[in-house]
């Protein structure tokens, strides 16, 4: 078989960058399923936690609600997620990791930087950017999720054809952050 | 314009994309002939004040709203899961 070496969004490795206290990184090696179950699913079944509206199930492995009945998993261990949806036989999932771009973005001054940025760039209510919420909404015209991990760390998951286009602003925005807080 | 989404709150009107008036949801029966389908198509009322109207939640969770919108003051009145309005039910 041949030997592939997967690709980074942007080039042969992933970008990482620094701006004041905000950094923000490519996240390497996630594995994302999308997981559409049927209407009146029996959710005890499974021990994968299935998050209401706007929820974020945050573990080894993470779940977000993406629309009713439907979900996004992110893993780290494709066979031990396949495991344990197994008991769900009319769960429909498709590996979706090569369709999607996800950056890290960490805080080391706390929230209040993280909320700054992510303030100028999405029109959302604070309760929706809590720890532990995702939300998909538009961010400068892509549509992306916006998922709180903690207090000083979130990540942004947009189309991965669009990388280019959701690093520009994301850096862009955190420079003008990281300038403000300087002067 | 903000639309009050049932499930997720309060969100941006540009996230949504306007589909038209609600009465598209009652489709006629198949066999109810050319005239009961050029009306379903073509006909629409152009209200000047409440209007049910269908949304659909393109950037975000893209499920279909039904909107009672009054169309002077673009004030919303009341927003439904369309898939609840259709079936009757809470699914």
């Amino acid at each position: 078989m041949t030997d592939l070496i997967p690709m980074a969004a942007l080039g042969a490795t992933p970008v990482r960058a620094s701006f004041g206290p905000l950094t923000l990184t490519e996240e390497e090696g996630l594995t994302l399923v999308s997981l559409a179950l049927p209407v009146g699913f029996d959710a005890s079944v499974t021990e994968v936690p299935l998050p209401g509206p706007g929820g974020y199930a945050i573990g080894t492995t993470s779940v977000f609600w993406t629309g009713p009945n439907q979900w996004m998993i992110e893993t780290r261990d494709l066979d031990a997620t396949s495991r344990a949806l197994a008991p769900l036989p009319d769960a429909r999932t498709t590996v979706q990791s090569d369709g999607w771009v996800s950056f890290r973005i960490t805080s080391e001054a706390g929230a209040a930087p993280l909320l700054d940025l992510v303030t100028k760039l999405v029109n959302l209510p604070a309760d929706q950017l809590a720890p532990g919420r995702a939300t998909r909404t538009l961010l400068h015209h892509l549509g992306c999720f916006v998922l709180r991990r903690s207090e000083t760390e979130m990540a942004v998951l947009t189309l991965r054809s669009a990388a280019g286009s959701l690093w520009y602003v994301l850096s862009g925005a955190a420079a003008r952050i990281a300038a403000q807080e300087a002067t | 314009m903000l639309i009050p989404h049932p499930l997720l709150g309060p969100r941006d009107a540009q996230e949504f994309t306007y589909l038209g008036d609600a009465a598209l949801l009652n489709r006629p029966d198949p066999a109810s002939g050319t005239a009961a389908f050029c009306d379903y198509v073509y006909l629409r009322d152009n209200p000047a004040g409440t209007h049910r109207e269908l949304w659909y939640h393109e950037y975000g969770d893209r499920s279909w709203l039904l909107v009672t919108r009054d169309t002077l003051s673009h004030e919303i009145l009341d927003v439904r899961l369309a898939r609840e309005v259709k079936t009757g039910g809470t699914a």
